[in-house]
């Protein structure tokens, strides 16, 4: 079907739909979440965010002169992604955890194992897999995260963006984020890149799934 | 793991494995029954889309093997759901027209197979116990029986956000029911009850909430003796309202440019609809949960109350 996008598209939309159809992931969806899984949540997102740029920069220094342009986009969105990590600590902070909390905090084993795949993938392996790292947490965050944003709001009678400011924001960033992707996608003609894309979105969308369920 | 060869006839076109379907065969009818299960939301997605095209195929690839087929759903109280509304809100913050058009290639793909399907010496008869929206009505209309319990509700809400059901809606409903109940219904956005489309020609039968399971083994069991002269009429039926594959893509295509200017607004009208849609999947009584989240807010705030400190942001 159609260009790369499509083919990502198609060939992870079961996972894809595996993260949204977990009743953990349905329920947050459609009733929020107590605040303590939504602190737990928030944590846990803390982590990967903290590590996004990391892993970006990792891929960058790795990727062929042949995707100069894809070089360009991953400083692009590091800039634009560089402080993100700020927004959920004033989002845990809304909500009653503190920075020294937010410091000491160990995550889960599966945030790890998602944290360490995406940096070994960028460092030892296609650098392009960075890509199905950014597909995914896009497509989480501008398909989802402004309805989960919503259901948090109001099961925490949270006001205005107070406490989902991440999140919420977030929604509508990697709207435009998406489109971004798709045509930089559409520049990727080489099969084992696409396969390592594919591969890293897969990888992504089971770990993100299990830290759903694990909170 | 062998694959069984779909040519083969019965046993390769039942010994496929599935994930979202349920085949079961009635040999006396030779009678294919279909049951859908894309749990727990059931729509279209690219899987169950996938995997019923599988079918519809294979039944091709076996003249004369299958003489009815009947489609219901496994999932209690949802028919279909209808377009996988999330993967639309991606493809079309993705700006990707493109795969919008294919997606809706492949629901006319299916729909033009029924279309077409007393060519191919099948009846198709479809049962709908629940609810069904948009896509999953316009899949129900290409039918040659319908049959709807009663308490079954059906509609096209997709105006409601900006768009309009553009895989057959249009066609359908104005060959069964005429323009004026296609621009009401397509138009309005509202829902129908089984007995209010069963007025308007859409639905050929509409039985009690349990007798369709006896309705529908009456239908074939009258129909079937009558098959091969049915299955003409209807291909005469078809000639005398010709809907064609041209029209069906031509529409589709006009969906797919249609969906790209949704605004902000519209996709979050879509995700509050996939919110709703969530809600009754979880088949849980709505007081009651919000019940339980003001009992969970309340010991988060009774945690606070008693020493812990850092929830002074929200005072």
């Amino acid at each position: 079907m159609g260009d790369f996008f499509m083919s990502l598209v198609e060939r992870t939309d079961q996972a894809r739909r595996d993260f949204e159809t977990h009743p953990v992931a349905l329920g947050a969806v459609a009733h929020g979440l107590s605040v303590e899984r939504y602190r737990r949540l928030l944590l846990e997102l803390h982590q990967i965010v903290w590590h996004f740029n990391p892993i970006c920069a990792a891929a960058a220094s790795r990727m062929p002169d042949s995707h100069r342009e894809l070089r360009y986009f991953l400083y692009r969105h590091m800039a634009e992604e560089s402080g993100h990590e700020q927004w959920v600590e004033n989002d845990l902070e809304a909500i009653g955890v503190s920075e020294l909390r937010v410091r000491a905090y160990r995550p889960l084993v599966d945030t790890l194992a998602l944290i360490g795949y995406n940096h070994w993938s960028a460092d030892r392996r296609n650098p392009c897999s960075v890509l199905g790292m950014m597909y995914v947490l896009e497509v989480i965050a501008s398909v989802y995260g402004g309805a989960f944003a919503t259901a948090v709001s109001e099961s925490l009678f949270l006001v205005g963006d107070r406490g989902v400011s991440f999140i919420g924001s977030h929604a509508t960033l990697d709207a435009e984020h998406m489109a971004e992707l798709r045509k930089i996608l559409g520049t990727i003609e080489d099969v084992e890149a696409h396969d390592a894309i594919v591969e890293s979105a897969l990888v992504n969308f089971e770990f993100v799934t299990r830290i759903f369920a694990a909170i | 793991m062998n694959v069984p060869d779909p040519r083969s006839g019965l046993p390769g076109l039942l010994a496929r494995p599935y994930r979202f379907l349920r085949l079961e065969w009635t040999s006396d009818l030779a009678l294919l029954r279909v049951r859908t299960c894309v749990t727990p939301i059931q729509c279209f997605s690219l899987a169950g889309i996938a995997e019923m095209q599988r079918v519809l195929d294979d039944i091709s690839l076996n003249p004369g093997l299958v003489r009815h087929l009947v489609v219901s759903s496994d999932v209690t109280g949802v028919f279909n759901f209808g377009g996988d509304l999330s993967l639309f809100s991606l493809l079309v913050r993705a700006q990707d027209a493109e795969s919008l058009r294919l997606y809706g290639r492949k629901c006319i793909d299916m729909v033009w197979w029924l279309e077409t399907a007393a060519q191919r010496g099948v009846h198709t008869t479809v049962l709908v116990q629940g609810d069904t929206l948009g896509g999953g009505l316009e899949s129900v209309m290409p039918f040659h029986k319908v049959i709807f319990e009663r308490s079954a509700q059906a509609g096209f809400p997709e105006v409601l956000f900006n768009l309009f059901p553009g895989m057959g809606a249009w066609h359908y409903t104005i060959r069964k029911a005429g323009f004026a109940v296609a621009n009401d219904m397509i138009l309005s956005g509202k829902l129908y009850t089984a007995e209010q489309l069963y007025r308007r020609s859409l639905v050929d039968l509409v039985v009690d909430d349990g007798r369709g399971e006896a309705a529908l083994d009456h239908v074939i069991r009258s129909i079937d003796p009558r098959l091969r002269g049915t299955l003409v009429a209807l291909q005469g039926q078809r000639l005398a309202a010709p809907i064609t594959y041209e029209s069906l893509a031509a529409t589709v295509d006009l969906w797919a440019q249609a969906a790209l200017s949704l605004t902000t607004r519209d996709l979050r009208l879509m995700e509050r609809l996939a919110r709703a849609q969530v809600r009754k999947a979880g088949g849980a009584d709505e007081g009651a949960l919000h019940e339980i989240k003001r009992i969970e807010l309340d010991t988060a705030w009774g945690e606070e109350r008693t020493g812990i400190t850092e929830w002074t942001a929200l005072s």
